[in-house]
């Protein structure tokens, strides 16, 4: 036993040492926040009470928010093909909502009180809804995460009685994900003086939402090509395809709603005013909206792995620059005031990022994560034996 | 019970910050916290010569606050007296109150272990046993009047009446994020004082009519995504779909999808 446990560790790949490293370091840094306080640890200040770990725990949700848009299509929509891609995103959601908590907690200022959302609720507060429905979530990715466990440790009973319930599961998780991945977006509604005009929009929840769909996708879609360089397992490739056959309806439907606001509004004008605000609001557009509605809208794109890891990245971006929009660069400034994070923030986000990435490379190494998934050295055996696919003849 | 109210009229502030140093020992605050601050501002007047005035924040005590609608844990409350108060025993010093105040008061106490917020009161516990909260009795020029709202907003009214030269004709809180418990008078245009352009309705509103929308969104959603596994399922039984021979189109498909 403990030779193996030996013999495993000697064999770990390089990176997980890394992570590993990056890991404690942000992890001790942690700690000592929490004994020293916020003023020591970060640049926040009166101007600018939340930075840099909002900012990272809003575009971690968005794009954990694959798990339930996967899981209503598999489940919900009944597409049973995408069934391989589950295991895989509900991890990533996993591991994305179990970071946040972590962060949530070192941002708050009374953090031994963290239960306080609990037993105090205010109904009117987004953050209150949004602190159950995370954690309720959390609950429900690790139900869904379950029978992966089960499988490797032989629990057959437990594991049957887990899939037996899926089902019910999924329609909560996905309830539970359409009021969190929304009310994250209502956290801006009462800011209706200190956000800018060109994000601020009482309809901020929908599109919280919908650029979730679309960052959940991009992470499937993106994570297969990446889970086949680090994993050697990946989706076959006609169906990171298809998923990506969905993005342009998304993300064109994010785009109508994004501009059909400016225009209810009458804010169109702000787009053109050529200062800050409408570069960055213009290049949150054209980089993470445009540009990937129109590559993934040719099939060719769709089916090449790096191309699709390309587009899926460019709707990444674009959420993230949207999330940290709406928490720091687009809030209105206050006179005198300047916020970057200090070097201590961004050793803590590092760490706590590395622990999920550190994580889910451990479970994909020792747990069955990858079933119905390509193997790429098997495929190339295959592929050997078999003759080249003949093109269809039509 | 009635609303009470502070009408502070600018006009009659001398400077002597006698009311900061009031509201401290009340309070019994750090040398650097304070919950009221004047602030004396220089600036160039509409007619371009060089004017002064001085400027003030503090709580406005809103009569729909934004912050009380935000706090996670119901911390923040305006009580039928007028004060919002805030309840340091339930705070997780999660600062979304800060975000959502239109005129940015509450503070963080940045350097503590612990940090909880730093807001005035309105001295609820003096206005409770009969008594002025301290920074009104402590100013010596009567520019700080404490009442009840109402009789308030009709006394700067008559003000303004009464000399028409020497105020600005408004009363900057009257309508404010939908009105507020602290009220101004200045002879100088708000603006000019650090006071913020606040739209006239509470940003409670809005934030409560979309948090209101959460329980028929949960209940739309459960009931959809039942209803399409239903009508999915019974579509896919009506196809009658046959299992096919999978294993020669399995290894295919592996080898063409890698």
């Amino acid at each position: 036993m403990w030779q193996r446990i030996g013999k495993e560790i000697r064999t770990m790949p390089w990176g997980v040492w890394v992570l590993a490293a990056l890991m404690v370091f942000g992890l001790s840094v942690a700690l000592y926040r929490l004994y020293a306080g916020l003023a020591v640890t970060t640049n926040l200040s009166d101007a600018y009470p939340w930075g840099l770990w909002i900012g990272f725990d809003l575009f971690v949700v968005a794009f954990s928010g694959g798990a339930f848009t996967l899981a209503a299509i598999v489940y919900i929509f009944q597409m049973h093909e995408f069934h391989p891609a589950v295991r895989p995103t509900v991890l990533t959601g996993l591991v994305g909502y179990g970071s946040v908590l972590v962060i949530l907690v070192m941002d708050l200022g009374r953090w031994d009180r963290f239960y306080h959302f609990a037993i105090f609720p205010n109904i009117n507060s987004a953050l209150f809804e949004v602190s159950w429905c995370i954690l309720l979530y959390t609950l429900v990715l690790i139900s869904e995460f379950s029978p992966v466990v089960c499988q490797k440790f032989g629990w057959e009973r437990l594991g049957c009685l887990m899939k037996k319930i899926t089902l019910p599961l999924v329609i909560v998780g996905v309830t539970l994900s359409t009021l969190h991945q929304s009310s994250l977006g209502s956290l801006f509604v009462v800011m209706s003086e200190r956000l800018h005009p060109l994000w601020y929009t009482p309809f901020i929840p929908v599109m919280f939402f919908v650029s979730s769909v679309a960052a959940g996708l991009a992470m499937v879609i993106g994570g297969a090509t990446v889970s086949r360089w680090v994993f050697k397992r990946t989706l076959p490739r006609n169906l990171v395809a298809e998923l990506g056959w969905f993005l342009p309806w998304v993300l064109g439907f994010y785009l109508i709603m994004k501009i059909g606001e400016l225009l209810a509004a009458g804010e169109l004008g702000l787009l053109v005013a050529n200062d800050f605000y409408s570069t960055l609001f213009l290049a949150e557009l054209a980089i993470g909206v445009v540009a990937p509605l129109v590559l993934f809208s040719f099939a060719a794109i769709r089916r090449s792995r790096n191309w699709a890891l390309f587009g899926a990245i460019l709707v990444l971006l674009g959420v993230f620059i949207n999330r940290f929009a709406v928490t720091w660069w687009a809030l209105k400034p206050i006179d005198g005031a300047f916020y970057f994070p200090s070097w201590q923030e961004i050793a803590i986000q590092v760490g706590v990022l590395s622990g999920a990435v550190l994580v889910y490379t451990l479970v994909g190494r020792y747990l069955p994560l990858f079933e119905g998934t390509v193997d790429v050295e098997r495929a190339a055996r295959i592929a050997q034996v078999l003759p080249a696919p003949q093109p269809a003849s039509d | 019970m009635t609303s009470h109210a502070i009408l502070i009229d600018l006009t009659q502030c001398v400077g002597c910050h006698f009311c900061e140093a009031a509201c401290q020992a009340n309070k019994g605050l750090p040398a650097d916290t304070q919950l009221v601050t004047l602030r004396f501002n220089e600036f160039t007047g509409e007619d371009g010569a060089f004017d002064q005035g001085m400027g003030r924040k503090q709580c406005m005590h809103c009569v729909k606050p934004a912050c009380a609608s935000a706090c996670t844990v119901g911390a923040l409350r305006k009580t039928a007296d007028g004060p919002v108060v805030y309840d340091a025993a339930r705070c997780i010093g999660c600062r979304y109150c800060m975000y959502a105040c239109p005129f940015q008061v509450p503070t963080f106490q940045w350097d503590r272990t612990l940090g909880l917020i730093n807001k005035c009161d309105m001295c609820a516990d003096r206005i409770a046993a009969g008594e002025q909260p301290a920074c009104a009795a402590a100013c010596p020029t009567g520019a700080i009047l404490f009442g009840e709202r109402d009789a308030l907003l009709e006394e700067a009214r008559q003000r303004i009446v009464k000399a028409p030269d020497r105020y600005v004709h408004y009363i900057y809180g009257e309508r404010e994020a939908g009105g507020t418990s602290v009220l101004y008078l200045s002879d100088t245009p708000f603006a000019e004082l650090g006071f913020p352009e606040v739209g006239y309705e509470s940003p409670a509103h809005a934030n409560e009519e979309v948090m209101h929308a959460t329980p028929t969104v949960a209940a739309g959603m459960m009931l959809a995504l039942t209803g399409i596994y239903w009508t999915v399922k019974r579509r896919n039984e009506l196809m009658h779909r046959h299992p096919v021979e999978f294993e020669v189109e399995e290894a295919e498909h592996v080898a063409e999808n890698r």
